[in-house]
């Protein structure tokens, strides 16, 4: 979902905005372009991460989301997914300072937030959008706050956030309490997105403990459970050729973690990914220590699929509880929750994007 | 007669046919004096009609010298043109009556109306009009419209019209041309009587050698311009 | 030679006359395509902000101050789904723009409501983001008020939803002035759809002209075996051809035409209707097909109606015209709706039509037999006949000129109200707009402590902003608000057209308010009755002291003491009206400067204001005068066209005069009097048709387009106008034939078989 629904937003929006096209200045990291317009940034290996800065907008740069998945059981121990992402669309570069005035209903960036539910077999799906600047969305990284209209994500404590939505069928008041320090994917938060070398900065917290209070279906449900947190921001869209998205973000019994996303193009996939060992040296992954496949489709998108890190001995198979889980937004794409078995038993999420 | 009513010399008349002059006629004298009738023959293009329309200054010779009524219209030198119009206008209202083919009433106006105007143009007595259809015998016709009755009976109101100006020369151009035979013999009977009656000179172009027969005079333009000068 | 090379080469022969019917077919293109792009864009625009705003309910503050971004922000955050809404006039161009936040629009949901994403396309017609429009708003003149912001909630929002200091009220950009804009509209159209009569009746006058000229070389192509049916065919073809090629320049023209008036009918339509004008695409196929089958229905109508033209004999049309007159009066005297009159304006023309060649025949005819002298005689035999033979140009004529001279009349009679409204409400030398974020009251305590203005000039400040009145519990209806302090004699010289005794010293103390003449017919106000007034969230209750006039303005509005403003009140605009008396305007200009702490402030006086209101006075007629100017052009034009023929076809009898003695001169002279006869005649036969015309649209349809009526006036100075013109066209008509005689003349087509029409 994460860079598919960006580029057509964008596309939507591209009747209100003069935006030049950038292809041909994609390997920039620096700089303004000739006619003195500010140029995107783009992320590369000597990035680096910046706390808490980095958890903050990020407007020089084309797109970014703050993504929460988690998996969570009802007080009868039923599970419960729950997903909340925001993403931000620049439409115009600029830095981050340089905030225009709401009264000119500025349109330099769309904002937009996606929360779901699935429980039950059911899944449910909102989807609200927003201009930046304007007020009713945005980000900020001290303190920590992410919001669009009434929805929002923010910082209760030093470790603590609070995580809120609220829609006409259903709806989430949570506490997130993060555990540990955030853990760069790639090399030092710069994730390779194919082999000609783009990418995006990627970090994630990947054990946070929540509980909290779901709406759903008239019904308020005490819940408890991890939840995965996801930053990402680039400049880039999908390559030429790319054709959709498969990620996963696993919670293994044994305290270990693993993120793989595989990027399908025609000829080779992209793949890559981040072990993340309940103990040890956090691992990035290439397509030489990770495979990914999918065993079984339910019309039409993979619901089951296997995941093979050989050096690790992790041989896992996922299967997506009976349903639909598509996201029925402006771009349809799948997120469900995912049971864990082979060598390791566990729980996780995955997203699909670009199938049917 | 110690006057002619009309005498032409030398009369030329030519037509620009292209980048051409065709002469219709060169040096053509002709003179008739009060009474006589002098028919103009030939085929249909041979200046019947140019030769008639020159007679009451409808056209201009090229050249020549046409006196009519005692007024002299030379043409062989340029100018006074504007003057000669207003003569020649006032010869054709009072004293020159000129009759067509057809198309010789107003449609819009009954016969009798008809002769009544052409009368009051001549300053001629309105009373007679009446009497002169009677003349004619289309008298029980007078308030009929010329679009209700007959040709011949048109061409008998023409000729009412034409007699009620009480005019010194008649030009008539093919008078019965669009007639059948019988009425066309009746018309020119009432026209001969008339003519003979009133004593006016008459000038009468046709193509029918019948009729022409019927004039002291024959000028025949087929063949060839000579003058055929009046005894 | 090709068949069609046959039947076409008339043409050849006769370019004169091609070239009318081509000219006709583009003029009446242009005019009728280019009223109707107008007024189609305005019904668009109507329906597209009724469909748009339809059962919408709109967010306001309780204590009724403008709403900003910031108001917005903190809806959207309390989960309420709004979006805003700001319309901004299009400077230097046609219309009006809304602009919107697609992306706030979302929350609306896109199945079955008005501003689910798919349907709100941001293209200028008339919606554009929202970004776009508030940069237009900045680039407004200062002078103007700025636009507001409008937060229009989605169906699902209730009331209970909607956070403290806020609620819900209806949507509506400007007053509900009920059916008027659409009266507007439909009066235009019939204008247009008059002109196109007009058109079609000269059109085929011209067309059926050249058949009867054609009919002889049809008659040898049958002998030559040409079946009559193809012929017909060709002619169809012809036609079409013709048509389609002037069509198509005429509908660019007609865009042309409706771009050129396009903005001044926008200012029309908002200042008489607060409807405004968005900008819509012109359209070329319908119009084009309308306009084709005009032209076949005008010049084919007697092959699709076989001897329908033979129906009625002379004597059956005299009744039919007198039952058509009688039912068409009855019918504009009575009829309850527009289109009803529109009806009976099209039947008493109709009968005019049938009846005005007739009776010139008949007075002609009259006139002949009266006459003794044959050659007058003549004269009226003969005008009677061209009243005949030329009744279908006669009569465009005539209803020209009898539209000419209503609206003439209409114009004027509003121009003149409205001029001494205008002077009333420009009583002061210098208006002055108070500047953005500047301090109203602070300019108020300057100029009250100047003493030659306290001596010698005379000023009052108007604070404008909107309120809301109910009478006796009913529900509020928004108002403009017009707070006066202190209250001049710059004001108290209005007419008002129904007042207390002295309605001013009340509305000083603070104990009446003054409301327009509009409001007081919507509410059904009169002098005495007591109002509940709510402004910026507090309630007078106050007696209406007298009623103005407000010719034009459709908006309800109350005009109060400024002694009464609550302290939250939050004007939309505030200005001062000053007649500086001694105090030079120079040092009046500098003291609010220095007030205000400005440069260049915006300062008009009341020459100024006059000639702006003047103008868009005047562009609200110009529409209307430039279609009847240019349709007196094509009526003359054809006229002249066909008196042409008319006298062509005559020439050998016209030529008779001159054989039997009449001087070139006494000729053209005759057929002067004869030409001039017909204009003269049709000229007055249209001022009846054109007085009732008038009272038509004084009485009838005015009160009905545009809500308010004014008395009726004459203006026969202009008929003397009208008169000369036509006999003006009478003269160019015997001109051209005094050409004609002076070349020779044929013998009549048909001279040995005179079918009638000839007398």
């Amino acid at each position: 979902m994460r860079r598919t629904m960006l580029v057509l937003l964008w596309m939507v929006l591209a009747g209100c905005s003069q935006e030049p096209e950038q292809a041909g200045f994609a390997g920039l990291a620096e700089g303004v372009n000739e006619g003195g317009q500010l140029s995107y940034l783009q992320p590369g290996p000597d990035t680096g991460l910046t706390f808490p800065e980095d958890l903050g907008p990020h407007p020089r740069h084309r797109i970014e989301w703050w993504y929460l998945t988690a998996n969570l059981r009802t007080k009868s121990g039923e599970p419960l997914g729950l997903q909340w992402t925001q993403f931000r669309q620049a439409l115009v570069p600029r830095e981050a300072g340089s905030i225009p005035e709401p009264e000119t209903w500025p349109l330099e960036a769309a904002w937009m937030a996606h929360a779901a539910v699935s429980w039950n077999g059911k899944h449910v799906f909102a989807e609200r959008l927003a201009r930046g600047d304007v007020g009713n969305a945005g980000a900020e990284a001290r303190p920590f706050s992410v919001w669009l209209d009434q929805w929002q994500l923010e910082s209760v404590s030093e470790d603590q956030w609070r995580l809120q939505v609220k829609d006409e069928s259903f709806g989430y008041d949570l506490t997130l309490t993060i555990n540990d320090q955030p853990v760069a994917h790639g090399i030092d938060g710069f994730s390779a997105k194919s082999d000609s070398g783009q990418g995006s900065m990627y970090f994630s917290y990947v054990d946070i403990a929540i509980s909290g209070t779901v709406t759903f279906e008239d019904q308020s449900l005490a819940v408890k459970g991890r939840g995965w947190f996801d930053r990402e921001w680039s400049s880039q869209f999908l390559k030429t050729g790319q054709q959709g998205w498969d990620w996963f973000a696993l919670h293994l019994d044994s305290g270990d973690k693993l993120m793989a996303f595989r990027l399908r193009e025609e000829g080779n996939p992209f793949v890559s990914g981040t072990w993340i060992p309940a103990s040890g040296q956090v691992q990035p992954l290439d397509s030489g220590q990770l495979a990914l496949s999918a065993i079984e489709q339910r019309e039409g998108v993979p619901v089951r699929w296997r995941i093979e890190l050989p050096e690790q001995g992790v041989h896992l198979e996922l299967s997506a509880p009976p349903g639909d889980y598509t996201n029925q937004g402006l771009y349809p794409y799948w997120e469900s929750p995912v049971d864990i078995s082979g060598s390791h038993t566990g729980e996780g999420y995955m997203e699909l994007t670009g199938y049917r | 007669m110690n006057q002619p009513v009309l005498e032409a010399r030398d009369l030329s008349k030519t037509f620009a046919s292209g980048a051409e002059r065709i002469a219709v006629f060169s040096g053509l004298s002709v003179s008739l004096a009060a009474g006589q009738s002098l028919a103009l023959m030939g085929r249909s293009g041979s200046g019947k009609s140019t030769l008639l329309n020159l007679f009451c200054g409808l056209e201009r010779p090229d050249n020549g010298v046409i006196t009519l009524l005692g007024e002299r219209f030379d043409y062989r030198e340029a100018g006074a043109a504007g003057q000669q119009e207003k003569r020649w206008a006032r010869l054709r209202r009072r004293q020159i009556g000129v009759m067509f083919q057809e198309a010789n009433l107003m449609p819009a106006l009954s016969l009798l109306d008809n002769v009544r105007l052409r009368a009051r143009l001549a300053e001629q007595p309105l009373e007679q009009c009446q009497t002169w259809l009677e003349r004619l015998g289309i008298g029980e016709l007078a308030e009929r419209y010329p679009d209700q009755v007959s040709g011949g009976q048109r061409q008998r109101a023409a000729l009412a019209m034409v007699f009620a100006m009480n005019p010194d020369l008649i030009l008539a151009d093919e008078p019965t041309g669009s007639l059948d035979r019988r009425t066309a013999e009746e018309v020119t009977a009432e026209l001969f009587r008339l003519q003979a009656e009133t004593g006016v000179a008459l000038v009468l172009a046709t193509h029918d050698p019948e009729l022409a027969e019927q004039c002291q005079v024959t000028l025949d333009l087929a063949h060839g311009n000579q003058a055929g000068p009046a005894p | 030679m090709t068949l069609f090379a046959a039947v076409f080469s008339h043409y050849r022969r006769h370019p004169l006359q091609l070239a009318a019917l081509a000219l006709m077919i583009l003029v009446a293109t242009t005019l009728w395509s280019g009223v109707r792009q107008l007024t189609e864009q305005a019904r668009t625009s109507l329906s597209q902000s009724e469909q748009v705003i339809a059962g919408r309910e709109q967010v306001v503050r309780v204590d009724g101050a403008a709403l900003t971004v910031s108001d917005f922000v903190t809806l959207r955050r309390a989960g309420l789904c709004v979006m805003p809404w700001l319309e901004v006039p299009r400077q230097g161009d046609v219309g009006l723009v809304i602009g919107v936040d697609p992306l706030a629009a979302a929350c609306f949901g896109g199945a079955g409501g008005a501003f689910g994403n798919s349907q709100i396309r941001l293209e200028g017609e008339p919606f554009v983001d929202i970004s776009e429009a508030a940069r237009m708003a900045r680039e407004l003149p200062a002078a103007e008020p700025p636009p507001s912001l409008a937060l229009i909630a989605a169906g699902e929002v209730t009331a209970d939803a909607v956070p403290a200091g806020y609620r819900l009220a209806d949507f509506s950009r400007g007053p509900d002035t009920g059916e008027l804009g659409e009266s507007f509209l439909l009066n235009l159209d019939a204008l247009g759809i008059l002109v196109l009569l007009i058109t079609a009746l000269l059109l085929r006058s011209v067309y059926r002209l050249g058949i009867v000229q054609r009919r002889d070389s049809f008659a040898l192509l049958h002998r030559f075996g040409v079946p009559p049916a193809q012929i017909d065919r060709w002619l169809v073809v012809e036609l079409l051809v013709l048509s389609a090629l002037c069509i198509l320049p005429g509908l660019w023209l007609g865009s042309w035409l409706a771009g050129l008036l396009g903005q001044g009918f926008g200012r029309s339509l908002e200042g008489l209707f607060d409807a405004p004008l968005y900008a819509a695409p012109g359209q070329w196929l319908a119009p084009a097909f309308t306009m084709m089958a005009v032209v076949l229905v005008a010049c084919l109508a007697d092959f699709l109606v076989p001897g329908a033209h033979r129906l009625a004999g002379s004597r059956g049309k005299g009744k039919l015209a007198g039952g058509f007159l009688v039912t068409g009066l009855v019918l504009a005297l009575l009829s309850p709706s527009l289109v009803w009159v529109f009806v009976a304006v099209a039947i008493v023309f109709a009968g005019a039509g049938l009846l005005t060649p007739a009776l010139i025949n008949r007075l002609a005819d009259r006139a002949a037999d009266a006459s003794a002298d044959p050659l007058s005689r003549w004269r009226y035999r003969e005008l009677a006949v061209m009243a005949r033979q030329l009744a279908l140009p006669v009569v465009a004529l005539q209803f020209t000129l009898a539209m000419v001279l209503a609206i003439q009349a209409l114009v004027t009679t509003f121009e003149d109200t409205f001029d001494r409204w205008l002077g009333q409400r420009l009583e002061a030398e210098l208006y002055v707009a108070v500047p953005e974020g500047r301090s109203g009251e602070a300019a108020a305590r300057w100029l009250t402590s100047q003493p030659e203005l306290q001596t010698s000039g005379v000023w009052h400040r108007v604070i404008r902003g909107r309120g809301s009145v109910s009478v006796s519990g009913s529900a509020p209806t928004p108002v403009d608000l017009f707070a006066l302090s202190p209250v001049s004699s710059l004001v108290t010289s209005w007419d008002l057209l129904d007042a207390e005794d002295d309605p001013w010293a009340t509305l000083t103390r603070g104990e009446g308010v003054l409301v327009n003449e509009q409001l007081a017919r919507r509410l059904e106000l009169g002098v005495g009755d007591r109002i509940a007034l709510e402004v910026a969230g507090q309630q007078l209750n106050l007696p209406i002291s007298g009623v103005y006039a407000d010719y034009g303005r459709p908006a309800g509005e109350i005009l109060i003491s400024g002694a009464l403003l609550p302290e939250q009140f939050r004007p939309d605009f505030e200005s001062f009206s000053i007649t500086p008396g001694t105090l030079t305007r120079a040092e009046l200009i500098r003291g609010l400067e220095a007030v205000w702490q400005v440069s260049g402030m915006t300062v008009r006086d009341n020459e100024e204001i006059r000639a702006l209101a003047t103008g868009v006075f005047d562009q609200t007629f110009l529409l209307t005068r430039a279609m009847t100017v240019l349709t007196l052009t094509l009526a003359a034009l054809a006229l002249l066209v066909m008196g042409w023929v008319f006298f062509t076809g005559r020439n050998w009898y016209f030529r008779l005069l001159a054989t039997w003695g009449l001087s070139r001169r006494e000729v053209a002279a005759q057929l002067t009097r004869l030409s001039v006869g017909l204009t003269g005649s049709v000229a007055l036969l249209a001022l009846p048709l054109g007085i009732w015309l008038t009272w038509v649209l004084v009485h009838r349809i005015n009160p009905l387009a545009f809500g308010w009526s004014l008395p009726m006036a004459v203006y026969p100075g202009f008929w003397v106008e009208l008169i000369g013109l036509s006999l003006l066209i009478g003269l160019g008509i015997a001109l051209l034939m005094g050409r004609q005689l002076r070349a020779g003349a044929a013998l009549p087509v048909s001279a040995s078989s005179l079918t009638g029409g000839e007398r």
